[in-house]
């Protein structure tokens, strides 16, 4: 914690005074003002007349008006000491008379000047006006600060800083101080310029000691735990420099502690801690140490609104410009280029991160060192970041560094903008000299070192192109999905299935005809028989007799189960009674057969003959189940 | 743009064309324009391999290496492994945040049979060796008898091939029916020990890391790392490749 004063200081401070004469001020301030210029006919108000290093004799008188009425008066005197910048101290005297008065009437009213007598000359105050109004008015004091400009400052002396309560920027205002109810001649004061703020957006809190008594030094100051807060140091002061300041209308002297930059990096609603300090009061061997905390405070962040690019950060807010600061854009190959990515504005300089560089492989591009220059203005903190690259071209050519954009957030315009830099061509040529203009004096690993830097580097790695030429390939389900694939491999199966089944329904088929298949045979052996009656009346007996035989024989192996064609007459007769067959059946199978042997060989020409075979014939078939 | 960027059909010339566009796009480094081209030959059915590769690369030299590594792993799907797919996929894990570590980070048997070969290949060898080879047994009968018997070596020669093939096809079908496979899209992504908000965070995710689909219940996926690292994660996090 760096301190603002302390025991050897006021020590040093005593050696001062007593090596050089003390300094009177000379000129004499002499001004009036009152705690408010609107009151009621039933309200009072405070007139306070300051004289300031007057001398012992000089006479004061203060204003008489038949429009006002004096409730009470009251005088004081104080002496002040006052060393600063190593010169020699000031000594002011300060007599300060304090009247209660009370308007008579309506109206707008001037309450007159003061006038003072010293040295044969006489000096006068401003007359101060007053809107009076019918019965009581009330407010407080807060509003008579308008009138303070037009007083002359007694304290003019000390004016080596910015004014922190001046009214040109409208943006800053520190809100006027409560005196506490103890304490009243010393107290510590924390204030903000705003309580309500974007996110990444700046408030600025000052600390002030007010002090109506003599300072001597300040130690130990505690700075608010400034939780979810980015800070940045605006003002510093390394010894008390106060100035003059009115509160409820008495005069104080307000010295400024520190004064901070605050960037809110989280929304919602963030407490800030009090202050403290302990300050060493009187002079000499008559100080004391005291110790103040000042107020808490209390901010409320609002988030940035929607609609924010993509991938911005909450720390881009304020107001930037950017510019691309390229060395050279026409280079020989191992001649590195430095390219400046210059960010500059008002707003969170160190917290804010430019984009980054990028370019093509053929650039190298390393690491880059970033500086920052604040330069704050009126309490705002601005200034510009820098981020230096260097870049080393590796091939030749003509490359581009694309363009650049810095999204943000304006919070006085409320929206978003976006800082942009221009695309950069670089243009990267073989080195006209080469090899061959390298110093003699190097070492052939330095020679080879440097060569290698002005070498058009081809190396494989990095992003491949992209095709030139494309295969469209509608979208489509993989083969095994597609309905003919398994048609496909099931008709295989099907078909063998099929086979299968029908052979096996011949089989069966053919295995049922066993029983049939003498029916079937018998069924033939008739239908010979009837293509037999087709010939008995024709000129060839031997057909004739021909079909019959083949008829019957037919029709015995269909009803017999086994051939007859080799059997003689007695065999078959055996086999037939074996099969069975009664003995009239019997006789008429071999009378058949018979005469068909004997028809074939010229017998049986005779019409009737052949009749009466086909009649036995069909005996035989007849009823033979 | 063109009347083909607007039409809701393309001809093959004017799918060309497209193309022809996205890569001087592509050229002039505008990225964007890029992969606006690329997105709508796909959109419109031209798809394949090589425009996947396109985007891919597209989302590679933008940054957005999830859409980068699902783009490319999809053309690999799609068309197999090629030289410059290879080595692009390879930057692109060169890029990822996380590193798979474990003993088990190996790929299961199947699932690397399946990248090994080719799914469509496969099929096709099966498809033909089994209808030629019961073709021929079939009809042999239509051959001269004297050629009856190298046809019915033929046979059994195709009828065997297919025995194999089957395998490998049933193999495929296997993968593709429960090995899902998918990739991390989210910047980062939190894999909970539960399908639910407020469910205790196990591991993240970034994007580009290669995971394993297992199940699915509302919005999130139960998703598996190579190393068996397991956790529910939200859906829109990851696309399924």
């Amino acid at each position: 914690m760096r301190r603002t004063g302390s025991g050897r200081t006021a020590l040093l401070a005593v050696l001062a005074l007593l090596a050089t004469a003390p300094a009177w001020a000379a000129d004499i301030e002499f001004y009036q003002t009152v705690d408010r210029t609107e009151v009621g006919t039933d309200d009072t108000f405070k007139l306070t007349v300051v004289v300031v290093d007057a001398p012992s004799n000089a006479q004061v008188r203060l204003p008489e008006s038949n429009d006002f009425e004096v409730l009470s008066s009251s005088r004081g005197s104080q002496r002040s000491i006052s060393l600063s910048g190593g010169g020699p101290a000031v000594i002011q005297d300060i007599t300060r008379h304090e009247l209660l008065m009370r308007p008579l009437r309506a109206g707008k009213l001037t309450l007159p000047p003061s006038t003072l007598t010293a040295g044969g000359r006489t000096y006068r105050t401003d007359a101060v006006q007053l809107t009076v109004r019918e019965g009581r008015v009330g407010g407080s004091a807060q509003a008579q600060q308008g009138g303070r400009p037009q007083l002359p400052d007694p304290f003019r002396n000390f004016r080596n800083m910015p004014d922190p309560f001046g009214d040109d920027d409208s943006d800053l205002r520190d809100d006027e101080p409560v005196i506490p109810r103890g304490d009243s001649d010393l107290f510590l004061r924390a204030s903000l310029d705003r309580d309500e703020l974007y996110v990444g957006e700046q408030a600025t809190l000052s600390l002030y000691i007010y002090s109506r008594v003599d300072l001597s030094s300040v130690d130990a100051v505690t700075m608010p735990k400034l939780e979810g807060f980015w800070t940045e140091e605006v003002e510093s002061p390394t010894q008390l420099t106060g100035e003059q300041k009115v509160v409820d209308g008495i005069p104080y002297r307000a010295y400024l502690l520190r004064r901070r930059a605050l960037f809110p990096v989280k929304s919602g609603t963030l407490m800030i801690t009090p202050a403290e300090a302990d300050i060493t009061t009187g002079f000499l061997f008559a100080g004391h140490r005291v110790h103040r905390v000042s107020n808490g405070l209390k901010v409320k962040v609002r988030p940035l609104p929607n609609g924010a690019p993509p991938n911005m950060s909450n720390a881009n807010v304020g107001s930037w410009r950017m510019s691309l600061d390229v060395s050279q854009t026409r280079v020989e190959l191992g001649q590195p280029i430095t390219v400046k990515v210059i960010l500059e504005g008002q707003g969170n300089v160190k917290n804010v991160t430019p984009p980054k560089l990028t370019g093509p492989a053929a650039l190298k591009i390393y690491e880059p060192t970033t500086t920052d220059r604040l330069t704050p203005n009126r309490n705002r903190i601005q200034g510009r970041r820098v981020v230096e690259y260097l870049v080393m071209p590796q091939r030749t050519g003509t490359f581009t560094l694309p363009e650049l954009s810095f999204p943000y957030f304006d919070p006085s315009r409320r929206q978003y903008e976006t800082a942009r830099t221009d695309p950069v061509t670089i243009t990267v040529e073989a080195g006209a000299g080469g090899v061959s203009s390298l110093p003699s004096t190097m070492t052939p690993s330095q020679v080879a070192d440097a060569a290698n830097e002005q070498k058009n580097v081809l190396t494989t790695g990095g992003l491949r192109p992209v095709r030139a030429r494309a295969h469209f390939v509608e979208p489509s389900q993989p083969v095994w999905m597609r309905p003919f694939f398994l048609a496909g491999v099931l008709a295989p199966l099907g078909l063998l299935a099929g086979v299968a089944l029908v052979g096996g329904m011949r089989g069966r088929l053919a295995t049922r005809s066993e029983a049939g298949k003498g029916r079937q045979q018998a069924k033939a052996a008739r239908k010979r028989l009837a293509e037999a009656e087709k010939l008995k009346a024709g000129a060839d007996a031997g057909a004739f007799y021909v079909e019959v035989e083949r008829a019957m024989t037919g029709f015995l192996e269909a009803r017999l189960g086994f051939p007859v064609g080799g059997l003689t007459r007695e065999a078959l007769g055996e086999k037939l009674a074996a099969a069975g067959v009664d003995a009239e059946r019997r006789a008429r199978v071999l009378f058949v057969l018979e005469a068909c042997d004997l028809g074939r060989y010229g017998g049986g020409v005779e019409p009737g003959e052949r009749r009466k075979v086909l009649a036995t014939a069909a005996a035989v078939m007849e009823g033979w189940a | 743009m063109s009347d083909a960027a607007t039409q809701g059909y393309y001809t093959a010339e004017e799918a060309e064309a497209v193309f022809q566009q996205a890569n001087d796009a592509y050229g002039r480094e505008d990225y964007a324009n890029a992969q606006a081209q690329y997105e709508k030959l796909i959109a419109h059915g031209f798809g394949g391999p090589d425009v996947l590769y396109n985007l891919g690369t597209t989302h590679l030299a933008r940054g957005d290496l999830g859409r980068a590594v699902l783009a490319l792993e999809q053309a690999r799907k799609q068309g197999g492994r090629s030289e410059d797919l290879e080595a692009n996929l390879a930057l692109a894990r060169a890029r990822q945040v996380d590193k798979v570590v474990g003993a088990a980070a190996d790929e299961a048997f199947l699932p690397r049979l399946a990248a090994a070969t080719d799914g469509s290949a496969v099929a096709w060898v099966f498809f033909v060796a089994w209808l030629v080879g019961f073709a021929l047994l079939l009809f042999r009968r239509a051959f001269p008898a004297m050629r009856r018997t190298a046809v019915a070596v033929v046979a059994g020669l195709c009828l065997t091939a297919a025995v194999p093939a089957a395998l490998l096809l049933a193999a495929h079908i296997w993968v593709h029916q429960n090995v899902h496979e998918a990739v991390v899209l989210a910047p980062t992504l939190v894999a909970r020990e539960l399908p639910r908000s407020e469910g205790r965070s196990l591991f993240e995710v970034h994007a580009g890391l290669k995971v394993q689909l297992l199940d699915e219940t509302g919005k999130y996926v139960r998703i598996r790392l190579p190393n068996g690292l397991e956790g529910w994660a939200e859906r829109d996090g990851v696309a399924e490749i």
